[in-house]
């Protein structure tokens, strides 16, 4: 069961997570016990949600990054889109292709062509004034996209109605099409338009963004370093 | 090619690469905990500066550059039902101005500029640095001290310069070296920045700072 949207009421309430600052205490250990333990407890929950997406999906992110590193080597592009956070990690993900950077793992790789759907205001304005925020994403794939080229949404729900339209279009026009979804999978599940789609399987929308941040640093990792094999 | 331990299809492809990377992800992401009283004690000033009206100011640039927008939005519309709106924006959206300051003044000075001139003394300015030693960033918190800002920091390893400077009022270290591990570690830390925010401020009773120290 999943609303449409990402938004909706997280499973533990603040209420039951800090009992102390709802009963009336003034004991500022208690409070600081309070918030310390749920910090921790966050932390233990992302660290197991890691797992389980490693778990799942090693073997098919590095067939992803071989079926992408191989649509870069053809000249493809990567165009990378999402609806809020997610919009952010479109960029992040755009930019980390686009320009890797001197420090970690990736240092010295080659820079990729990358953009982020969401980054360009006029564009998105224009678009949802004159149409609606369905079309967000696919009028730019339509005019961007071609065979070459790969396409990736990020959402936590799994229901954004404009990247569902996104990937029709991506599929239509040939692209290789990666989805990243939480809960699991929500509509993006149910699609035939998505070749990789990896589910962070969570009911917190913060959880589900962070596991999809490693999920997409992996990918562009194994996607960089295979292309760099296949060029070797 | 060689078999992975795990999710392997006979003649499939070879899990162990991804495995690793995620599993590179494991001790840093324990060590986050040690940090969990020094997130307490940020989330408790922010909450007493919006408390007293004070909006969010949040920078970086690069990948930080997207998390300060995430940030901005996270606090603008919550995804949580029932949340507040709280006042914060990110310095990197206005590529006009951005750009601008940059050609004619040097990228140091690309969110100096901006706090100087659309922060309040109530404010909060958060700063996100890979590795803490970003010269924008860092001049960007001086100047946020200067105006008399709460000052936040998210900086990755041992915190770099802005550690060893020793001028920011709360600096939040990320365990790892990678960049990319230490923003997966950053992005968790804002996300319990947000809630521990929302904690403190819907209690004013706490907001009173003889409260928490």
């Amino acid at each position: 069961m999943t609303p449409p949207g990402g938004r909706r009421p997280d499973q533990g309430t603040v209420e039951s997570l800090y009992p102390f600052l709802y009963a009336g205490t003034s004991d500022p250990d208690a409070v600081l016990d309070q918030v310390r333990a749920s910090t921790v407890a966050k932390i233990a929950e992302i660290a197991e949600l890691r797992q389980t997406v490693a778990d799942r999906d090693a073997g098919r992110l590095a067939e992803c990054a071989a079926a992408a590193a191989a649509r870069f080597q053809a000249g493809g592009r990567l165009f990378a889109f999402g609806n809020g956070g997610s919009a952010t990690d479109a960029a992040q993900l755009a930019t980390l292709f686009l320009h890797p950077g001197a420090g970690g793992a990736g240092a010295n790789w080659p820079p990729l062509p990358a953009f982020g759907l969401a980054n360009d205001t006029s564009v998105l304005t224009a678009l949802a004034n004159d149409i609606g925020v369905d079309v967000l994403f696919a009028r730019q794939l339509a005019a961007f996209g071609t065979s070459r080229d790969i396409a990736v949404g990020l959402s936590t729900s799994g229901n954004s109605a404009n990247l569902v339209r996104a990937f029709d279009e991506a599929a239509r026009r040939g692209m290789l099409t990666i989805g990243l979804a939480g809960y699991e999978g929500g509509k993006m599940a149910e699609l035939d338009s998505i070749d990789y789609l990896f589910v962070a399987p969570s009911s917190s929308v913060h959880r589900i963004q962070e596991a999809q941040t490693t999920t997409y640093h992996v990918l562009w990792e194994l996607t960089v370093a295979a292309y760099q094999q296949a060029r070797s | 090619m060689t078999e992975g331990p795990t999710g392997v299809v006979p003649g499939g492809p070879d899990a162990s690469p991804a495995a690793g990377l995620f599993e590179l992800r494991s001790a840093p992401t324990s060590a986050l905990a040690d940090q969990a009283v020094a997130i307490a004690n940020a989330c408790h000033a922010m909450a007493v500066r919006f408390h007293r009206g004070g909006k969010l100011i949040v920078f970086g640039t690069g990948g930080a550059a997207a998390d300060a927008q995430h940030v901005a939005v996270e606090f603008v519309h919550p995804v949580i039902v029932g949340k507040r709106a709280l006042p914060a924006i990110s310095l990197t959206t206005d590529v006009a101005t951005v750009t601008g300051v940059a050609e004619e003044d040097g990228m140091a000075g690309i969110f100096a500029h901006q706090l100087r001139y659309l922060a309040a003394p109530e404010d909060i300015a958060l700063g996100i640095s890979a590795d803490g030693d970003n010269e924008s960033v860092r001049a960007g918190l001086a100047t946020a001290r200067a105006g008399g800002l709460l000052t936040v920091a998210l900086a990755g390893g041992d915190g770099g310069a802005i550690a060893k400077e020793g001028t920011v009022a709360h600096v939040l270290t990320a365990p790892a070296s990678d960049p990319r591990i230490v923003k997966e570690l950053q992005v968790t830390t804002y996300h319990v920045l947000w809630e521990l925010v929302h904690v403190f401020f819907e209690q004013p009773g706490v907001l009173d700072p003889e409260v928490v120290a």
